[in-house]
């Protein structure tokens, strides 16, 4: 059996679920007694191929062009589907990462083959190949094979296979061979731009000495920057109780309460939230809680330090014009 | 784009772990056992049933009174007495009817609420005791997996379709989207408990209903922790009167368990005439009759819940087996009104499912046909013994408690027939009389020690949903909830919610529907209630729901 395991790199750094592929790929290929063929993709990835081809495998595929510098679906598919043409293994084993998520099934489907994805393990059955995968949210595994015929795809599930036990190469270094691909730029129809990185959670609630906390009292999104002035006079964060950041109005990472962050602040300005237990559980520990309501029978007022019963609309101005008085 | 869906095959899959769904399991387990180990073929396995939970463990979503009849749990687990978890056999049953001020104890309690040699039980512990003896006899179940839909085939159907996973609340995938499996199964049990969504659908589209429509029950419960001396271990009992009108259908109870805790709650018929009529409150307002004050005081609330109760009987029952598929326990009316009790009756509903299952493997035949002896076994059992007796009983009460003692004397005199038989009943919600402009009425609050608001309640209830997922409360038209049914009924959403899921928020000049989905407790109770018809309960992304530890 043929095994072609496809490696993935991405802005000179490998993701390292290629290795443990690689070691599921070898113990394949013991098992059914096939050899391993190891791809490098992408442009100027010559010492990747290298560090591949120290491992116990009989070829590495090196295929490289300027327009595969950046991954695209439709550049990784049009020169990977070339290669596997050309090299015509029985399986292709691809790391299960968000990259493969992305191209393989794609990949497979235009070599009209099914694809077995987020496999934790195989077995040799009587000489047929058997993926295991789990379902149910791990509370079960299927056995799952291939109908058709070769190539067969399949990935395996980051930590599956233990990179540790990937064999080196026996003698020295298997062979390089660059694989020469076409990918046309009309082959693809996407532009990447810029990687970023998806902002962590922008504010760390948990960590903030001082909070301004909205309720319902406010009543409208657009009276929001009132309170925001008095945090920002204050020098504190702004957050909300569930009803704000339900209605979108402020995000969730924001909420206080049951169903989100739990703070301890030095201080917790409650600005028309009347206190429901949900609420309080995520704020009681705060040193020093005060709380402007209108409602003289709201339960807020059962744990705050300081109360106001009163009109937020009228007392948040005036709040923030006496604090900026105060710190100038 | 469809969603490729996992399929798994299985030759039986239930939906629901709770009493009926777990017995059927168990007791369909150890045929299979026994059926082997005779040598008997085809071979069978215990391994090729599955059941799917909503909740996040076994016994999560169960809530009771409850006192159990141990009939079928004897049959089902015949050393129960050494393993069950029975908390505390009935000692004493009281019947009460309650003014404002006071109280008069029945002198001669009445058959209904004799309960010698039951037990006072937490449905939720038993239901996961039944749950540990399934899953050692090698039944899958998949917590944290509701049905979502039914798979249709022919005249019945061929498995279920789970929940899909990590989508946000427009709908759209998030990263850890994980779509719903398509379990393919020979045979099929709903066993979702009262107002199953599955069942709903499917006995509208088969036209599987009995000749009455169901009607439902709403039982809120708390648990509390009192003072030592209180209140007797095994000591039951039921109250009439104060503060539910006459016009009403209701009681509360008040149930000893061991080490000082305590089971209370109070159950109304969801057929009444105020459309704002609170249940919570009245549950609420009933803990402070003196004789509930006085038990309580000095002690602490534990847990809240609630949940709506099949009422119908045995005139309301659905086709209960139809093509690759049986109706068991709540979803198929088996309760007994008169008693309130359904726990046993569930369980060998689940168990007679369970033999007809077992004989259905043996001749690989899944049809109607061959799942007909489901109904006849229940007609040649105690189910049918014992709701036959009562089944004109609620429908005697849908005019009032007196109108309700006459018929129910009657029926007592001649073995359930009683003036009309069968009596017909009516959608509850057909009950609602429209407010004609009358002001509404200022929300029950709480003193926040011997009565709770909404909030802390629902609190109490341990409910957990994740926050960024559809709404499981589809309303499909909410402009009727912000024009006519402003005008009409006054939304009773707001008022039969016993969890605050349902809010008018004012918006402009006028008010909109807000629905806090995160807050439901699954009782159902919107589903059957509204005046509309027009809300419908699926279900959420599995996990998320109450946690009815110990109740």
């Amino acid at each position: 059996m043929k095994i072609l395991v496809i490696t993935e790199q991405r802005q000179g750094k490998w993701n390292k679920t290629s290795f443990e592929t690689l070691v599921a790929a070898q113990q394949i290929a013991a098992a059914t007694s096939g050899t391993v063929s190891g791809v490098v993709i992408g442009k100027g990835i010559a010492a990747f191929a290298d560090e591949v081809a120290a491992k116990n495998v009989a070829e590495v595929l090196l295929v490289e062009h300027q327009l595969l510098d950046s991954y695209t679906p439709d550049g990784y598919c049009v020169a990977l589907r070339q290669v596997i043409e050309s090299a015509k293994p029985d399986l292709v084993l691809f790391p299960h990462t968000y990259q493969v998520r992305d191209f393989a099934p794609k990949l497979a489907a235009m070599l009209g083959k099914g694809m077995i994805g987020d496999c934790v393990g195989f077995r040799d059955q009587a000489g047929k190949l058997v993926f295991v995968r789990q379902m149910f949210q791990g509370k079960t595994v299927a056995d799952v094979s291939f109908a058709g015929n070769a190539p067969w795809f399949a990935s395996f599930q980051s930590g599956a296979f233990r990179a540790d036990l990937l064999e080196p190469h026996p003698v020295g270094k298997a062979p390089v061979k660059p694989v020469n691909v076409e990918v046309k730029p009309e082959d693809i129809r996407t532009k990447p731009l810029d990687l970023f990185k998806e902002a962590k959670s922008a504010v760390d609630l948990t960590q903030a000495p001082l909070i301004v906390a909205i309720g319902r009292g406010i009543k409208a999104p657009e009276n929001i920057p009132l309170a925001e002035a008095v945090a920002k006079a204050i020098g504190g964060e702004i957050a909300a109780s569930r009803p704000i950041c339900d209605e979108g109005w402020l995000p969730m990472e924001r909420q206080i309460g049951s169903s989100g962050q739990t703070v301890a602040p030095k201080l917790y300005l409650a600005l028309g939230i009347s206190g429901a237990i949900q609420h309080v559980v995520g704020m009681k520990g705060a040193r020093t809680i005060v709380a402007i309501n209108k409602d003289s029978n709201a339960p807020i007022f059962e744990i705050a330090d300081y109360g106001i019963v009163g009109d937020i609309f009228e007392i948040m101005p005036a709040l923030t014009e006496e604090l900026q008085k105060a710190k100038s | 784009m469809a969603i490729q869906r996992e399929q798994l095959q299985a030759d039986v899959l239930i939906v629901g772990a709770g009493p009926a769904g777990l017995s059927c399991a168990l007791h369909l387990a150890s045929l299979i056992q026994q059926h082997n180990a005779s040598g008997a073929k085809p071979e069978l396995s215990a391994e090729n049933i599955y059941v799917l939970e909503k909740g996040r463990e076994i016994g999560a979503h169960q809530l009771s009174g409850a006192i159990m009849n141990p009939k079928a749990l004897a049959e089902l687990v015949p050393d129960f007495q050494k393993s069950a978890p029975l908390d505390t056999p009935v000692t004493e049953s009281a019947a009460l009817i309650f003014t404002q001020k006071s109280s008069f104890r029945i002198p001669i309690t009445p058959p209904p609420f004799q309960n010698h040699g039951n037990y006072v039980i937490s449905l939720s512990k038993l239901v996961k005791y039944l749950g540990g003896l399934v899953e050692a006899a090698g039944v899958s179940v998949f917590k944290e997996f509701g049905g979502a839909d039914l798979i249709y085939e022919g005249d019945g159907i061929a498995g279920v379709i789970t929940e899909d996973k990590g989508l946000d609340r427009n709908g759209n995938p998030k990263a850890n989207f994980t779509p719903g499996y398509e379990l393919r199964a020979k045979i099929t049990v709903l066993a979702e408990g009262t107002r199953g969504s599955l069942t709903k659908q499917l006995v509208a589209k088969k036209h599987l209903a009995n000749i009455n429509p169901q009607t439902y029950g709403l039982g809120i419960k708390e648990l509390w922790d009192v003072q030592r001396g209180k209140i007797q271990p095994g000591y039951v009992a039921h109250t009439l009167g104060w503060p539910i009108s006459t016009e009403m259908y209701g009681g509360g109870w008040i149930y000893g368990l061991s080490n000082n805790r305590v089971s209370i709650g109070l159950v109304v018929a969801l057929e009444y005439e105020d459309p704002r009529f609170d249940p919570h409150a009245a549950f609420q307002i009933w803990k402070t009759h003196p004789f509930v004050r006085n038990i309580l005081e000095g002690g602490q609330l534990v847990r809240y819940g609630a949940k709506s109760l099949p009422y119908g009987g045995w005139y309301a029952m659905p086709r209960n087996y139809f093509d690759g598929g049986l109706i068991v326990g709540d979803s198929g009316s088996f309760l007994d009104s008169q008693r309130l009790k359904g726990v046993h009756l569930a369980m060998k509903s689940g168990m007679l499912a369970a033999e007809t299952i077992f004989e259905a493997l043996q001749k690989e035949d899944y049809s109607a046909r061959s799942l007909k002896s489901y109904k006849e076994k229940i007609d040649q059992s105690y189910i049918k013994t014992e709701l036959w007796k009562v089944r004109n009983f609620h429908q005697g009460f849908q005019n009032g408690l007196l109108n309700g003692f006459l018929n129910s004397g009657l029926q007592q005199l001649t073995g359930g027939r009683g003036l009309v038989d069968p009596m017909r009943a009516h959608e509850g919600y057909e009950k609602y009389k429209p407010i004609d402009g009358r002001p509404a009425p200022e929300r029950f609050k709480g003193d926040g020690k011997l009565t709770f608001d909404r909030l802390t309640d629902v609190y109490h209830s341990g409910t957990r949903h994740e926050e960024d997922q559809p709404c499981h409360l589809k309303v499909h038209d909410l402009n009727i909830c912000a024009t006519r049914c402003v005008e009409e009924y006054g939304n009773p959403c707001q008022y039969f919610c016993p969890a605050a899921v349902y809010e008018m928020a004012k918006e402009g000049a006028g008010v909109k529907l807000k629905i806090n989905a995160a807050n439901c407790v699954h009782c159902k109770t919107c589903d059957i209630a509204d005046p509309y018809q027009i809300i419908d309960w699926v279900v959420p992304e599995g996990g998320g729901g109450p946690n009815y530890e110990g109740m």
